[in-house]
């Protein structure tokens, strides 16, 4: 398990479903809005949809400084 | 002070491990706030109908608070004990005491709830384990399960780590999927803002929603207890926990837009009058409240026709791990208690055969024993229903249990919030390699503090939710409070008795503790950091008092 967790599969894996996790945010983003607009019950579903942007954007960090700490 | 014989003089006492990769420090915590989700969604959705998102809004911006506090202060003081531990080094004795019987309450419902929940989710594959249908056998199996859990803690087995970390990993895997496909093909925002607007909740409701959903993010105990066991504490926890924090806010509110907003794969059978019913309503009634995530998983398009097998398992697991925490979380709080004097040394007495601290154990599935008798009672007999439904608004079991789960949180998470503005001010040399954002900067007695404003936020946003426990917790409030209360007495009585300070703290050599700690988490250049701080505050001190003699 420990040797997965450094290898740099995983770290990609993450860089994966991270990236998936900030497109399905987007969508549920643009959909809800699309169907919406502004309005205050929608700011439940907007919030999802920034906070999954949020993880990707974690991921792409993480996976950026896992890449620059190997030799 | 002679700060550098503590720092070569040796640690004798036996200390826990540091192997615990990050990963690891991830998937302990997912396992246990990660499972919460598993037996909030149900009960959220039969509170706050087609509010359930917003109260999982509310209760989860408090969560983030709350995260971003336990990731600082574990970060800076890395030992096992949480929130009673920053507490009774922030507020004093008899406030660690308090919060850390909260902790203790909460550890108990754990138990309980947890045990609840897992046979709920199995009852999904097996159905003479429904708790509607078959009430004794469900207590008899819960009752069984707890007493298993705490044989095998008093043995000394405990789930190995690698397959907690495989769990989560799978469970994070499953969760995603299930998101993914309802999102993609199920999901439909008119229809989320239609069950808003039409099935929107009495305050009350919404009130009693909000206290339920934090249950949903209980557990951030497991963050510290990590630190504990994890090598370069400081730089590895703050990653961690702001991933893990994330990744269970995601999970709170996806699940629940997608109750309140998704087209089910399959027709939803009706109703006990013959009336069609949509999702959310299904997953908040009775019968599904306890397992409300293999329900929803299994209406989930394409994806749903192979949920419906594994995620009731998959969440059984997930939730027993959880049990198993809340067994060895009270026993260990309880020996850590025990060993700063706030419980009685009986709590430290260790099985001479397994060397693990059975009375402990014994004494708090005892509490979580007297717990599920109480949960249950309505369901077994119809007396006590009665009684019950004129006391108590007729809560059932698993209500009961989430009420106490709430309030028991809602405590012991407001005096943390304390404790780290006090620590803040009074603990300024400690390096803080992670600090909560938005700090206004301030000198106090002489040196240069931050104040947290997000604990500020946060400590409001936890008393809100407290206040509204009690307010729509007919148990709750009673039970709360006289737990907290009964706890006291006896704190009050085992002081006087052994002569110690009852309201007030003993003397603890704080700096002496914390350059221990550091050094056991190989936090070298944070104690350089610490002992050079220390100088620097002293010769300030010791400069003010030669200008104050002048």
């Amino acid at each position: 398990m420990r040797n997965l967790v450094r290898s740099e599969g995983y770290a990609r894996a993450r860089l994966v479903t991270g990236a998936l996790f900030a497109c399905l945010g987007a969508a549920v983003i643009v959909r809800t809005f699309g169907a919406t607009g502004l309005s205050a019950q929608a700011i439940p579903a907007l919030v999802l949809g920034l906070a999954m942007i949020l993880l990707g954007g974690f991921r792409f960090r993480d996976y950026v400084m896992a890449k620059r700490s190997r030799p | 002070m002679a700060t550098a014989d503590v720092v070569r003089k040796p640690v004798e006492e036996p200390s826990l491990r540091r192997s615990v990769t990050p990963w690891g420090s991830f998937s302990w915590g997912y396992s246990d706030v990660g499972a919460d989700i598993f037996v909030g969604l149900g009960l959220v959705l039969g509170a706050a109908a087609g509010a359930s998102n917003v109260a999982f809004l509310f209760a989860g911006i408090v969560y983030v608070c709350i995260g971003l506090a336990y990731t600082e202060l574990a970060a800076a003081y890395p030992v096992a004990g949480g929130g009673q531990y920053f507490v009774f080094r922030g507020l004093g004795d008899i406030f660690g005491f308090i919060a850390g019987w909260a902790v203790l309450l909460d550890f108990t419902i754990d138990i309980v709830l947890f045990a609840w929940s897992c046979i709920d989710y199995l009852s999904k594959l097996v159905p003479i384990l429904s708790f509607v249908d078959h009430p004794w056998v469900h207590f008899i199996v819960v009752f069984a399960v707890i007493a298993g859990l705490a044989l095998l803690n008093i043995i000394g087995v405990r789930e190995s780590s690698a397959f907690n970390e495989f769990v989560s990993g799978l469970d994070v895997v499953s969760e995603t999927l299930i998101l993914f496909f309802g999102f993609l093909f199920a999901f439909q925002p008119q229809l989320l803002i239609h069950t808003m607007t039409f099935a929107w909740p009495t305050t009350f409701n919404l009130m009693n929603g909000v206290s339920l959903a934090i249950i949903s993010f209980v557990g951030l105990e497991s963050i510290s207890q990590a630190a504990q066991e994890t090598q370069r504490p400081a730089s590895v926890i703050p990653r961690t926990s702001i991933s893990l924090i994330l990744t269970i806010l995601i999970f709170a509110l996806a699940y629940s837009n997608l109750a309140l907003g998704m087209q089910p794969w399959h027709a939803i059978p009706p109703d006990a009058h013959g009336h069609a019913q949509p999702l959310w309503k299904y997953l908040g009634n009775e019968n599904n409240n306890g397992a409300a995530v293999a329900v929803l998983a299994s209406y989930v398009p394409y994806f749903g026709t192979l949920a419906a097998y594994y995620v009731p398992v998959l969440g059984a697991i997930l939730l027993l791990i959880s049990s198993n925490s809340g067994v060895f979380g009270s026993s260990r709080i309880a020996y850590a208690m025990s060993g700063t004097q706030l419980l009685p040394s009986i709590f430290q007495r260790v099985s001479k055969r397994y060397r693990t601290p059975v009375v402990s154990i014994m004494t708090f599935c005892g509490f979580a024993i007297v717990e599920l008798i109480f949960a249950s009672l309505p369901s077994l007999s119809p007396a006590v229903r009665y009684t019950y439904r004129h006391l108590f608004r007729g809560e059932d079991g698993i209500t009961f249990l989430g009420d106490l789960y709430a309030f028991g949180a809602a405590a012991s998470y407001s005096f943390v919030f304390i404790a780290l503005i006090a620590l803040r001010l009074n603990d300024s040399q400690s390096p803080r390699r992670f600090k909560m954002p938005f700090n206004i900067p301030f000198t106090f007695k002489g040196n240069r503090v931050e104040f947290p404003v997000v604990a500020v936020i946060g400590f409001f946003g936890i008393v809100s939710i407290l206040v509204f426990t009690m307010i729509t917790h007919e148990i709750g409030r009673v039970a709360g409070p006289l737990w907290i209360l009964f706890g006291l007495i006896g704190y009050l009585v085992y002081r006087k008795r052994k002569r110690l300070p009852v309201f007030k703290s003993q003397p603890h050599d704080w700096r002496k503790a914390q350059i221990n700690i550091l050094q056991e988490a190989g936090e070298l250049e944070m104690m350089d950091e610490y002992l050079v701080n220390v100088k620097r505050i002293d010769a300030t001190k010791r400069a003010a008092a030669a200008e104050t003699i002048r």
